[in-house]
Order: C-alpha cells, then structure tokens, then sequence
C-alpha cells in the first residue's frame, strides 16, 4: 500500500483539495469509501479487489473542488464520460489509477458465507474468517472478461505500468443473461413486470449511478413533467427506470453499480447492455472511452433543433 | 412451551392458510443470489431462515401505496365541482407473518404509537388500525446474528417480545413455541404443536452502541455542519434505508389522475433522504444538502422520536447497514455523535 499512500499524499501535494479513496472499516468487512484531506488520512488508504464502489459518483458532487480520485479502470470510463459530458472539468479531476485484479461480488459473498465477514484478499485468495473462496469466483458479473484494465487516461499511476495491463479474469460462465437474451419480446415484458414487482423505487440505482447527475431534478420523481407516477408498484416503478434507462444511452460505462446498489436484486445490467450494444451498433459509440468524443445525446441542438416540448 | 418439530412447520402454514389467513414468509427471490424478502407464501414454497430480508415488513400495515379516495371533476371549467368516492370502511385481510425477526416485531410498537391510537383520540388511522388488528406474528427468536446487527442495544434486544404473537425458539429437531397473546395461545393450542418441558435455548447477543444521553448531544451537535458533512460523506442520498427500515414511517400524499377527469389520491412511502421531501413550493429547500438530510433522520430516530414517545425509532435490525451502496453504517455517525460530546479531535473547515 506504501506506493498508493504515497501517490495519494503527492496528488494532496500537489493542489488537490481532498482524494477520494477506500479505507478498512472495524465494521463493515469490506474496504469503504472514504475521503482524503491530509497526509496523515492518507495513511489509512488500501486498495484491493473488495473496493468495489465506483467513486466517480462523487465528483458531479464535487464541482467545486479539485479532487483526486483513486480509480479501477472502468470507474476511470465513468471520469473520462463526465469529462466528455463537460460535467467535470479535466483539470479538476486528479486521477490515481490503480491496478485492479477485479472486485468482489460482496452481496454474493455476504449472502452465502454471513453478512459482514471480513474479506481479505491476499494474492487471488479472499479469506473470509475461516474460509477461503479463490477471486475468481467470486468477481462481480463487469469484472469477468473486463475490456478496462488499461485506464483511459491518469494522472498517476499505482505500481508500474504493465501492472495496469494484465489479463481479465475469464468471462462469466452462461446464466441468466443467456436466458434474457433468447426470451421473445412477450417473454420479456412478463420477465420486466416480474422482476419490477419488487422494485421499491429508492432510487438507490440512480444515487450510485455516476452518470445520474441530474440529482434533484430527476424525470423518474419530478411532478412536471409527469411521465411516471408516484406509485410504488410495478408498471410504475418499471416506466421510471425505464426513463433511467434510456437516459442513459450512450452514457453508461457499464459499471454495474445500479445493479450492485439495488437492493431486492433486479438484473439492471440487462437493459442497459442491450442499450449500450444498441449505441455502439447506431452510432459507433462507447461511452467513456475518449474525453473528446461527443457523446449522441449531445448532439441535440438547443438553438436550432426542438423535439415539440416546452 | 409447545413444540413443532420442522419437518410439520409447511403444514402448519398450509392450516392457516386454508384458515383463511394470507401467509408472508422469508424467501429467496428467484434468480438472484441469495436476496430474501417476505413474500407471500404458497405451499410447497422454501423458506429462508438463514438469511435477513433486505427489506423489513412494515409494507403489511404500512402499504407502499395506498388508496386513500377517488375523485372525479364533474366539469372541464369547473374545478370546484368534484365528487369524490371515500370507499367505505377500510377493512383489512388477515396476515399471518411468519419469521419475522425480534427486531422486526418490536418496530410494530414504534409504528402503533403513530398510527394505532384508539379512534376519536389522537394517532388513530382507522387504514392502518385495520391491517394491524388482522396482522399475526409468529417471531424466529435469534441464536446468531451477523455484523450488521445491533438490536442489543436497544430494550430487551433479541428477546424482545412486543409486536409479537408468538416466539419460536430453534432448538434440536424443531421449534419451541411461546405463545404470547390471545391469537399466539389459539395458534398453538392446535396441531402439530405438541407440549414440552424442554426450556428455550440463550439467544444471541449482538453488538452495542452506545446511546447514553443521545438526545441531549445530537441537540449539541445540530448546528456543526462540518460534523454532518462528515458523518454523511459515504451518503448517496438514495433512499434505501428509509425504505427498508421497519420503523421509518413517513409518506407522502398525492395524486393521481386515472382518465381525463378521474383520479385518485394516494398515500406512499417517502423518504427524508430524498431531497424533494423537503423542497418548498418556492424551490427553497431546507434541507439542501445530504448532511442536513441524514443529521435529520438521525436525529428523528434518536432525539425527536424519544422526545415525543419515550422509546427509541430504531430496533437494531441492521438493514440499514447491509444494504447501503455507500457502507455508510448508522452505528458509526451514533459514535462520532458521541466523540463530538467527548471532545476528540476532529477535522474541521471542510
């Protein structure tokens, strides 16, 4: 870790107000988010494969400051859309990027060996008081055959740079995904009301999700306009995501921390794959992957093009 | 104490749904590793134990949406011309509530001081007075808890017994039953309860917080900022844990309209995390920040609640812990409360 504290110590150095970063926790068994305002904070940071959060989420949050950001590859994908978006600036954004051997589904862990277990990664192993599950099982779905080891762009590096180009995990074995995808569009209309059922519209999808930066003005809760209701049931419940959804065409990086946060289980990553496959296929698009790019919602024209809404 | 041996708990639930009673238990959702949530159960369906619901089972008295009336504009021009359909009394199916946890029973008592009063007087919601008559509860009594838990700091903890009908002890081969009201006692004064001398095993202690004098140093701490900002940095402002507690009780009321001219009005969860709860008509918002947002449902939980009712709006079931994105853990903001009071250095300026 000295070579992650260090570099989180120099980007403090060097003008960023605060670093964002993982800690351990007495508590909660998994490293934790937590922020860095000073050298001696910055003792405490770790990374491993049980950081899963994806910090990105906090800088549309953080506008005002510089922040440095301890980045996976593909929370780096989220930094460089939000970039792209122009909802973050460049200069404010202070990149550690870091070599991921891949996350852990902790929902997954926590689920089948007891809440709150401390997981502790040491070399592919996860140790889990007593027992022992090898990594590679217990990745979460993103991280099996991840195409974002390499980051994008960064401002520092943790360990050398090969370290930030190592194999993926192999891909995951066939599910549920599987499944959806042979379904016929009856199939999966029953499927959706099914599993929206159990949707009870915190919002936790959108709160983690880091390209979900219209926070308090967000079409899935507002009054005016009124696309769904305040209802907390299925056909609602389900017209409000899909809002999400589709508002994030050509914006989500595939994160999977919609479906990470959600706490009755939905298979969120279903739609948005589909979505996001759909993008590429239309516009040769991938969102968060060049800082320069213009991503195909905003090409609309304010000035010149109208969609007959006020 | 009775006994019902495990193999017979599926014909106990099948009498008492043949008896009329729509029975929720704890159940694995299909396809999704290992998330549990009461549900409705029919036969032949497995139960969970092993597992915590992610979400509690106040949606049995407190519905996530509710129908409070219909009403229908008898003129296009004329606003005030409304007839409005009330329904008539509410009336409420039996549920039987099987599994439900110690901490999941006594939330019950933290929500009947607001909605259970006697009718006439004051708290008396004759929707929710329904539904809580018609509710059973038959609690599991915990022999091991996980991390997240910390109901032992909160009245009796695991052997907390308000909110429900009756206790089942785990034991070898089966359950210990006590029963514990008029309902609890009929239950299991039938088959396949059977008597026994056996005693209830201990049950679990889980972990503590220490809430010595909480209200006094959360009216201490209101106005530092820095403090909040802290405690809350890990916050999404999602609504998660609001919506998963069993004693988080707010809603909100509004309407919907169902065809040009008729609609209805409905009540449903809301949650002080959100930053529309608060959001003023004019777009001033009180609370504008996800500090002020979770000092306000800390405190509600442990300073304004107890002021009003005498006990605590929290059970220590944990939930709000499992489940949150951010691993923001209430345990944690409760202790720098309380270092805040005890003088520890902390950071501020931020």
């Amino acid at each position: 870790m000295s070579d992650l504290i260090s570099t989180i110590q120099r980007t403090l150095e060097e003008g960023a107000d605060l670093v964002l970063g993982w800690t351990r926790s007495a508590t909660a068994g998994v490293a934790v988010p937590v922020r860095f305002y000073d050298s001696a904070e910055a003792e405490a940071a770790v990374f491993d494969s049980t950081c899963v959060h994806n910090l990105a989420v906090h800088l549309p949050r953080l506008k005002d400051r510089t922040v440095g950001i301890v980045a996976k590859g593909c929370d780096v994908r989220s930094i460089v859309e939000l970039i792209a978006e122009r909802e973050v600036a460049r200069e404010r954004v202070k990149i550690i990027a870091v070599p991921c051997p891949g996350v852990i589904d902790v929902k997954k862990v926590w689920r089948c060996f007891g809440y709150g277990k401390k997981c502790e990664d040491a070399g592919g192993q996860v140790a889990m008081e007593g027992k022992t599950a090898a990594r590679e099982e217990i990745l979460l779905a993103k991280c099996r055959g991840c195409r974002d080891v390499t980051p994008v762009i960064f401002d520092q590096a943790v360990g050398d740079a090969e370290s930030l180009s190592a194999p993926a995990p192999a891909a995951e074995p066939a599910g549920l995904r599987e499944r959806f995808r042979a379904m016929s569009p009856a199939e999966r209309r029953g499927f959706w009301r099914e599993q929206f059922s159990r949707c009870i519209r915190c919002n936790a999808c959108r709160e983690a999700c880091p390209m979900c930066f219209c926070r308090d003005v967000c079409t899935m809760q507002t009054r005016d306009p009124h696309w769904a209701g305040g209802e907390i049931d299925a056909a609602e419940a389900q017209m409000a995501q899909q809002i999400r959804v589709s508002h994030l065409a050509g914006r989500c990086t595939g994160c999977e921390e919609c479906e990470r946060a959600c706490p009755v289980g939905i298979p969120l990553m279903l739609l948005l794959e589909e979505q996001n496959e759909a993008v590429a296929a239309l516009f040769g698009y991938r969102a968060g992957t060049d800082p320069a790019a213009r991503p195909p919602l905003l090409t609309f024209d304010n000035n010149k093009d109208s969609w007959g809404e006020r | 104490m009775k006994f019902i041996i495990t193999e017979k708990i599926p014909e106990l639930l099948e009498s008492l749904s043949n008896a009329g009673q729509e029975v929720w238990a704890p159940q694995v959702v299909r396809d999704t590793v290992n998330t549990v949530l009461f549900a409705p159960w029919i036969p032949g369906a497995d139960i969970s134990f092993d597992m915590f619901t992610s979400i509690s089972a106040k949606e049995l008295v407190l519905p996530a949406t509710e129908k409070l009336f219909s009403f229908r504009y008898r003129s296009e021009n004329d606003l005030e011309a409304i007839e409005i359909e009330s329904g008539e009394e509410p009336q409420a199916r039996p549920i039987l509530l099987f599994g439900a946890r110690a901490c999941d029973a006594a939330a019950l008592g933290a929500l009947d001081a607001l909605f259970n009063g006697e009718p006439g007087g004051a708290f008396n919601d004759p929707a929710y007075r329904a539904r809580r008559g018609a509710l059973t509860v038959i609690t599991l009594a915990c022999t091991s808890c996980d991390t997240a838990c910390f109901c032992s700091s909160f009245g009796e903890g695991p052997a907390e017994k308000s909110g429900s009908d009756i206790f089942l002890y785990p034991t070898e081969g089966g359950y210990l039953a006590e029963a514990l009201t008029d309902k609890g006692k009929e239950i299991v004064g039938q088959q396949p309860f059977e008597d026994s001398c056996a005693t209830a095993p201990p049950l679990v202690e889980t972990a503590r917080v220490d809430l010595t004098d909480i209200a006094s140093r959360l009216r201490d701490g209101f106005a530092d900022i820095d403090l909040w900002e802290q405690v809350a940095e890990r916050c999404l402002s999602c609504g998660y844990c609001t919506y998963s507690c069993p004693t988080c009780h707010c809603f909100n009321i509004f309407d919907e309209m169902r065809f040009d001219r008729e609609g209805e009005r409905l009540r449903g969860w809301d949650a002080c995390m959100f930053h529309q709860y608060t959001e003023e008509t004019s777009g001033h918002n009180p609370r504008p920040r996800v500090a002020h947002r979770y000092r306000n449902r800390l405190s509600h939980k442990f300073w304004y609640y107890p002021e009003n009712q005498g006990a605590f709006l929290c059970t220590g079931c944990g939930r709000c812990i499992r489940g949150c994105p951010g691993n923001l853990d209430i345990r944690e903001a409760i202790a720098a409360v309380q270092q805040r009071h005890a003088g520890d250095a902390r950071n501020g300026g931020r």
